[in-house]
């Protein structure tokens, strides 16, 4: 049986790529959890953190994981890795208190597989949807939640970054594999399920722009509850984003919201404006690195872990992602 | 402290097309700030008003901006504060060849081919022996090299400063002898370490923890009224703020990503203790004539 000592959390991080660096800072900067374990596959990386990381263990396989005793795992490895990974970490007992960055997996059926195996391990987990943890998005979500601008008729939702804009034909450059939809989508497609609720993808339009095999550019058409209806565009070859950027314009019976990753708008029929920046709503933290929703969501974890609650989005949560995802994959053709 | 080792320094935020309020904001303000002749410009203009020095992420476009400025003769009295590594750069480029190991080969490639012998030896001990110590240094010596390369021999780099991100990770993480390691590289070097950080109350109370010396550093974090990016909070840094042996801290983010309207936000900064300075970003003429003139007035800085 799985025991929680009242000591820090001792967490390992599986795959020490950006993603890992970020939460394997903060959440070493949390009082409650400390970084005791890396696992990670290239060797010139592990040499160097072997005499960077002094007092952490790092190895090249997830199953000597074992010995560590570790309360709980992040896993930030490329996404078409993260079915492997987590089933070993769970098959081998490593911890069943399980991170995973977005997406779950590279497609429904290795999520759903995840999801079962969560349920029959037990544990907390969860999957980095970070943007549930934004001010602006949770001030737009509990907004909509009121029904401040009536019933949702309609809404636009956009994913944009700069990542690959210019760089048409550069045999240099590596688009990763999962494609746009996958990789920038899911954040939008996450929010309008955490929005909305449920939904089924209608036209669907996937162009390549920096070669023939990669997916850059997405649009596709959704229909959810009441016969809400949804557009989404998604392009990582967009001028103008040097971060990615998602928002949303949403359309109800009494106004119009739009949210993005800066400002929150609200227009009324009734006349009523509002505009907030993060300024407004207490975009504070404990300890700041990458954003502050990364924060947030570390904390959130490692809070669910010590008082062993579940938490918000769970591995079952984030597999609505990807089902949408395959959806739209396969209506693309 | 003498009054005149005070800075007022141009940010380079607008010439890289960033807005902390939001990315909008920079798409409407368009291309204009990002013309590196024009951004020379703007830097010229807040110097007539001002400004005694520049605050810029080592990239190619504030290179362009150096060499624009050492042409005209600008660059000999400006005190330049330069923030290492330009992370967005870096993150874009890791999205681009295929991860950290992709960046860390391009990396090497640009440095051996640099032509700067000492940085490329450094380094190759370093990847050989697996040896931190001797890449960050062969990583400085490259950047450093860069800078005066464009800045010309008459600038005066007064600091380099960790990017937010590598400061914020060494702190996250406990990384003091990095964080050693690279002030006393600093040091020998003639250049004043300095760290750019998103959590200054911590810096504070980690560098008492670690001994490391607030006597000879700089520390450039944000500072504003309405406690914007102030982590954990304004109280909290105000705090750690009155700690410090010496005016050594630049203020940053004083407007608070333009939220807050210029006299408003100076008012603030001008009341705090142990602040050697400001940086301030400016997209428009008018901005470069009127901020500067206002904080000269304001903090009561004597023009060089």
């Amino acid at each position: 049986m799985f025991e929680l000592r009242v000591e820090k959390l001792r967490i390992g991080v599986v795959g020490f790529g950006k993603m890992g660096m970020l939460h394997a800072g903060i959440v070493n900067a949390l009082s409650e959890a400390e970084l005791v374990a890396v696992c990670e596959k290239n060797g010139l990386i592990r040499r160097f953190l072997r005499k960077i990381l002094k007092s952490v263990t790092v190895v090249d396989d997830v199953e000597k994981l074992c010995q560590m005793d570790l309360d709980a795992v992040y896993v930030t490895t490329p996404i078409s890795s993260h079915f492997p990974v987590v089933k070993s970490l769970y098959e081998s007992k490593v911890a069943y208190n399980l991170f995973v960055e977005k997406t779950l997996a590279s497609n429904f059926k290795e999520a759903k597989e995840i999801s079962e195996l969560a349920r029959s391990f037990g544990g907390v987990n969860m999957v980095g949807y970070m943007r549930r943890f934004s001010v602006l998005f949770k001030k737009a979500k509990n907004l909509l939640d009121q029904g401040v601008i009536g019933e949702p008729i309609s809404f636009k939702a956009y994913a944009y970054s700069s990542d690959f804009f210019g760089v048409k034909g550069n045999l240099k450059v590596h688009t990763p594999q999962v494609g746009v939809v996958r990789d920038l989508g899911c954040h939008a497609i996450d929010l309008a399920l955490w929005f909305f609720g449920d939904f089924r993808v209608e036209d669907v339009k996937i162009e390549s722009i920096i070669n023939d095999s990669s997916a850059d550019s997405a649009y596709f058409k959704v229909r959810g509850p009441n016969d809400l209806v949804g557009k989404f565009n998604v392009s990582w070859c967009v001028d103008g984003y040097r971060i990615p950027e998602v928002g949303f314009i949403i359309e109800g019976s009494e106004g119009t919201l739009s949210v993005n990753d800066d400002e929150l708008t609200l227009n009324l029929k009734n006349g009523k404006k509002q505009k907030w920046f993060r300024h407004d709503l207490g975009d504070q933290v404990g300890f700041w690195l990458g954003s502050p929703e990364y924060y947030r969501e570390d904390e959130s974890f490692v809070k669910a872990v010590i008082s062993r609650k579940t938490v918000e989005p769970c591995f079952e949560t984030a597999a609505s992602v990807d089902c949408i995802i395959d959806e739209v994959l396969a209506r693309a053709g | 402290m003498d009054i005149q080792d005070k800075v007022l320094l141009v940010g380079d935020n607008p010439f890289h097309g960033i807005s902390h309020l939001s990315q909008e904001r920079s798409r409407v303000r368009g291309d204009i700030p990002t013309n590196p002749n024009y951004a020379a410009r703007l830097i010229e203009l807040s110097v007539k008003n001002g400004a005694n020095g520049f605050m810029f992420s080592v990239s190619e476009k504030t290179l362009a901006i150096l060499n624009i400025l050492r042409k005209s003769g600008e660059n000999d009295s400006l005190r330049l504060y330069a923030i290492v590594p330009y992370a967005y750069e870096y993150v874009r480029l890791a999205c681009t060849a295929g991860g950290v190991p992709g960046l860390a080969k391009k990396l090497i490639k640009e440095i051996i081919f640099s032509g700067n012998l000492r940085a490329a030896a450094s380094g190759l001990n370093g990847i050989l022996r697996s040896d931190l110590n001797s890449l960050i240094k062969t990583y400085l010596l490259y950047e450093v090299s860069r800078v005066k390369r464009s800045a010309g021999k008459k600038a005066k780099l007064e600091s380099v400063l960790l990017h937010q991100l590598i400061t914020d990770l060494c702190l996250g993480l406990g990384l003091d002898h990095v964080l050693k390691f690279y002030i006393k590289f600093m040091l020998k070097a003639g250049i004043i370490p300095g760290f750019n950080t998103g959590n200054f109350a911590l810096l504070v109370e980690k560098f008492k923890e670690w001994n490391i010396s607030l006597e000879d550093v700089v520390i450039a974090a944000p500072f504003n009224k309405v406690g914007f990016q102030m982590v954990p909070s304004r109280e909290e840094c105000e705090k750690a703020l009155v700690q410090l042996p010496k005016p050594n801290v630049l203020a940053i983010s004083i407007l608070a990503a333009g939220y807050l309207k210029p006299p408003e936000a100076i008012n603030y900064i001008a009341q705090l203790p142990n602040i050697k300075g400001v940086a301030v970003g400016v997209s428009k003429e008018k901005h470069a004539n009127e901020t500067f003139k206002l904080l000269r007035e304001k903090l009561d800085i004597k023009h060089a």
